[in-house]
C-alpha cells in the first residue's frame, strides 16, 4: 500500500437519491491501490448503495467515479475493471463449480485451455480444487462464498468489491474467514472493499475504514484511529464500546486554558481547553473506554484522575477478562473491563458493595454530539 | 421395533395420518373415486363385447385395438389432436414466457389492468371463449377454405388453443419467475454479460422448469379441450375429443375404450418424459 500512489478508485461528491429520499450526500473518499477498505455503518446508511454504484449497478445522481484515473460516468456494469461478490454469493445454481468460475472469461472469449488454466488456478487460490465438479447446491454456504470470490478475483479486477461477505456465515467460520480474506488480498494484491455493519469485522480486516451515516460521511481513518480519536459521538459509540455522560454544564475554569464540564453522572470535570472540539454540532458528551477504567476502594491521590463512586452490579464473564457493571447514582452505570483475577475478588464481593471508580482525564474523550456542522 | 403387541404400539401422532384408520378410509374413498372410471374404461377396451356399454365381461381381446388403428376417421382425428396441441403448446409457451417476463420485469403505465387482461381467458367460462372466437372468426372472415391441405387447415383450432392456453403458462412461469434471485442476473451483468448474455445464461435456466410445467399444462389442456374446439372446427377438421363424442351418439363401443386408453397412455407419457426434463438439472433447495 502506498499513500503517494494515485487512488485506484476515487469518489468525488457523489449523492444518490430515490424520490425524494437521499441515500448518499456528497460523499468524496479515495481508495487506494492494494488496500483493504471498509464501508461501514448502520443498516441503511447507504454502504451498500455507495459499492452498487461502484459497481456500476446504480448511476450516482451527482458526481462522479474514477477507476484508475478514468470516469466511469456512461459506463456499464460489464464494462467497469470491478468486480463483486454479493451478500447473497449469487452462485448460478445451474453451472458447476469450474463453469461459475469460468463464466467471466468465457465473455471475453478467451481461448479454452486459457480459460480451463486461470480457473484451476483461482480455484486452487480459494481452496476448491477438488469440488470443481460439484454442482452449487452440494457445497456449503462457505464453499459458495469461495465459488462467488474465485468468480470475481478470476477477472483480474482492479478493485474487489464485497458486500456482506460474512454476514451469511456462521460465527466460527466468520472468524476463520476474515484471516482467509486478508490472506487472499495480500496474495492478489487488488485492493478490496467491503461494505459491513460489523464493526469488529471492520477493525480486524480493513487497513481504512470510512464510518458512514445516513448517507453522510462521518469519519475515515485506520482502525486505531476511529478507536482512539472518533470525531463524535457516533463514531464512538458504534466502534467499540464506550461510556458516555451528556454535558449539561460549561463553565469557565480558573484559568483560560481550563474549562468545567458538568454532567448529572460525575458532577464538574475540569479540562484543557484545547482538548474541546473546535466543530460539531448538538451538545458535548464526555466518554471513556470500559478498559481505561479502573476500580479501586478509594479515590486515587492523582490530580489528573476523574473518579465516580458507585455500587458493584453485575459481573458479565468474557473469557481472558469480565465486564463489571458499576451502578451510579441517578440510575445511570457504567462499565469497566476487569482482569480474570479483579473479575474473581469482585465475584466475591458482595453486590451493591460500594466501589469507586476512576480513569485518567487524558484517557477521557471530549466529543461533539455529530462531527458535521450543517445537516445530519 | 421392539415389541409386536397391539398394546404396547404408541398411540398415533398428531401428523401420522397414514395410521388412524378413518384417515386412511378416506384416503382409499378418494382414491377410487379419482381412478376407478379410468380404470374400468382400460379394463373394458379388452372386453370381447359388442357394444362398450355393455357392462358385462365376455373375456379378453385386442380385436379393439386393432379397429381402432383401422379406422381412417378416428386415427386422423387423432393426429389432427396431436398435430394442434404440439404447434399451440410451441406459440403458448413462446407468448407466456416473453408476457412472463414483461410483467415480472418492467414497470409501465395500466400494468394491473393488462396483468388482469392476460389471466381472463382462464376466468372466462369456455362456452364463451368458444361462441366469442366462432364469431370472430367468420366475421373477419377468417374461416379456412375446404380444400386446404393439412396441417394449415388446422390454423383456426390452432389459434383458439393458443389464446385459452397461453394465460396458464404464462402464469406459471411468472410464478417461477418470483423465485429468481436479481442479484444473480447483477452478478452476471458484473462479469461482463450484455442484457441478452444474462437472458440465454442466467434467466433462461431458471425459467425452464416454469417452461416445462407451461407446455404439459398447454399440451393437455389443448389435448382433451372439447367445448372451444366444437366451436371452432369445420367438418373436416374433427379432433379426437370431438369425434369420440360423436361415436359415443351412435353407440359406446370398445373401440373408444381402446382409443382413449391409447391417449391416456400418450399423456402419461409427455408427463413423464416433462417430469425428468424438469427435474434434470432443478436444483434442489
Amino acid at each position: 500500500m502506498s499513500e503517494t500512489a494515485p487512488p485506484i478508485i476515487s469518489v468525488q461528491n457523489v449523492t444518490k437519491r430515490f424520490g425524494s429520499f437521499t441515500a448518499l450526500e456528497n460523499i468524496t473518499l479515495d481508495i487506494r491501490p492494494g488496500e483493504i477498505f471498509a464501508l461501514l455503518g448502520p443498516s441503511g446508511c447507504g454502504k451498500s448503495t455507495l459499492l452498487r454504484i461502484i459497481a456500476g449497478l446504480e448511476t450516482a445522481t451527482e458526481g462522479h467515479i474514477m477507476i484508475d484515473g478514468q470516469d466511469m460516468a456512461g459506463i456499464p456494469a460489464n464494462k467497469r475493471p470491478v468486480n463483486m461478490v454479493f451478500q447473497s454469493y449469487a452462485v448460478f445454481p445451474h453451472m458447476s463449480v469450474a463453469d461459475n468460475v469460468a463464466y467471466g472469461l468465457k465473455l471475453e472469449r478467451l481461448p479454452k485451455p486459457e480459460i480451463a488454466a486461470k480457473v484451476e488456478e483461482a480455484l486452487a487460490q480459494v481452496h476448491l480444487s477438488d469440488f470443481a465438479h460439484r454442482k452449487p447446491d452440494q457445497l456449503s454456504g462457505g464453499q459458495r462464498q469461495r465459488v462467488a470470490l474465485a468468480r470475481a478475483l478470476v477477472k483480474r479486477p482492479k478493485v474487489l468489491l464485497l458486500d456482506e461477505p460474512l454476514s451469511a456465515l456462521d460465527a466460527k467460520l466468520r472468524d476463520a474467514m476474515r484471516l482467509e480474506l486478508v490472506k487472499l488480498q495480500e496474495s492478489v494484491g487488488v485492493s478490496f472493499v467491503i461494505v459491513t455493519h460489523d464493526q469488529s469485522e471492520a477493525l480486524a480486516m480493513a487497513d481504512r475504514i470510512a464510518v458512514l451515516e445516513a448517507g453522510r460521511l462521518r469519519q475515515l481513518d485506520t482502525p486505531a484511529g476511529l478507536y482512539k480519536q472518533p470525531v463524535d459521538r457516533f463514531v464512538a459509540d458504534f466502534i467499540g464500546s464506550i461510556n458516555m455522560f451528556a454535558v449539561i454544564g460549561q463553565h469557565d475554569g480558573a484559568t483560560q486554558a481550563e474549562t468545567t464540564l458538568e454532567t448529572a453522572e460525575l458532577g464538574r470535570v475540569r479540562v484543557s481547553s484545547a482538548r474541546l472540539p473546535a466543530s460539531g454540532q448538538g451538545g458535548l458528551v464526555l466518554a471513556v473506554r470500559p478498559e481505561r477504567v479502573k476500580l479501586a476502594d478509594a479515590p486515587p491521590e492523582s490530580a489528573d484522575a476523574i473518579a465516580v463512586a458507585g455500587h458493584l452490579g453485575d459481573v458479565a464473564f468474557q473469557g481472558n477478562s469480565s465486564i463489571a457493571e458499576i451502578l451510579l447514582a441517578g440510575g445511570a452505570s457504567l462499565a469497566a473491563l476487569v482482569s480474570e483475577k479483579e473479575a474473581d475478588r469482585l465475584m466475591q464481593a458482595e453486590s451493591g458493595s460500594p466501589v469507586t471508580a476512576w480513569w485518567r482525564a487524558d484517557d477521557m474523550l471530549i466529543l461533539p454530539e455529530n462531527a458535521l456542522s450543517s445537516g445530519g | 421395533m421392539v415389541s409386536r403387541t397391539r398394546q404396547k404400539r404408541a398411540p398415533a401422532g398428531p401428523f401420522d395420518y397414514s395410521r388412524k384408520v378413518s384417515l386412511r378410509l378416506v384416503f382409499f374413498l378418494g382414491a377410487i373415486f379419482l381412478y376407478a372410471p379410468i380404470v374400468v374404461l382400460v379394463i373394458f377396451s379388452f372386453n370381447d363385447s359388442r357394444r362398450g356399454g355393455n357392462v358385462i365381461w365376455k373375456g379378453f381381446t385386442t380385436k379393439y385395438y386393432e379397429k381402432a388403428f383401422n379406422n381412417d376417421a378416428l386415427v386422423e382425428s387423432f393426429i389432427n389432436s396431436l398435430t394442434i396441441a404440439l404447434v399451440s403448446t410451441i406459440f403458448a409457451v413462446i407468448l407466456g414466457a416473453v408476457t412472463a417476463v414483461v410483467l415480472w420485469r418492467f414497470r409501465f403505465p395500466l400494468k394491473p389492468v393488462y396483468e388482469g387482461m392476460v389471466s381472463l381467458p382462464i376466468v372466462i367460462p369456455e362456452i364463451c371463449m368458444g361462441v366469442s372466437l366462432a364469431v370472430f372468426f367468420s366475421s373477419f372472415g377468417l374461416y379456412v377454405p375446404r380444400d386446404v391441405a393439412f396441417p394449415l387447415n388446422l390454423t383456426n383450432i390452432i389459434i383458439a388453443h393458443i389464446t385459452f392456453s397461453f394465460p396458464f403458462a404464462a402464469m406459471v412461469i411468472r410464478t417461477r419467475l418470483n423465485s429468481f434471485n436479481r442479484e444473480m442476473e447483477e452478478a452476471a451483468r458484473d462479469l461482463g454479460a450484455s442484457e441478452f448474455q444474462v437472458f440465454r445464461d442466467i434467466l433462461l435456466p431458471h425459467m425452464r422448469p416454469g417452461l416445462v410445467a407451461g407446455a404439459l399444462l398447454a399440451f393437455t389442456l389443448s389435448l382433451d379441450d372439447f367445448v372451444i374446439t366444437f366451436f371452432t372446427s369445420g367438418p373436416n377438421t374433427v379432433t379426437f375429443p370431438i369425434k369420440v363424442y360423436s361415436m359415443v351418439r351412435f353407440s359406446v363401443t370398445p373401440e373408444i375404450n381402446a382409443a382413449s386408453t391409447i391417449l391416456i397412455l400418450i399423456t402419461l407419457a409427455v408427463t413423464f418424459v416433462a417430469m425428468r426434463f424438469q427435474s434434470f438439472e432443478e436444483p434442489r433447495k
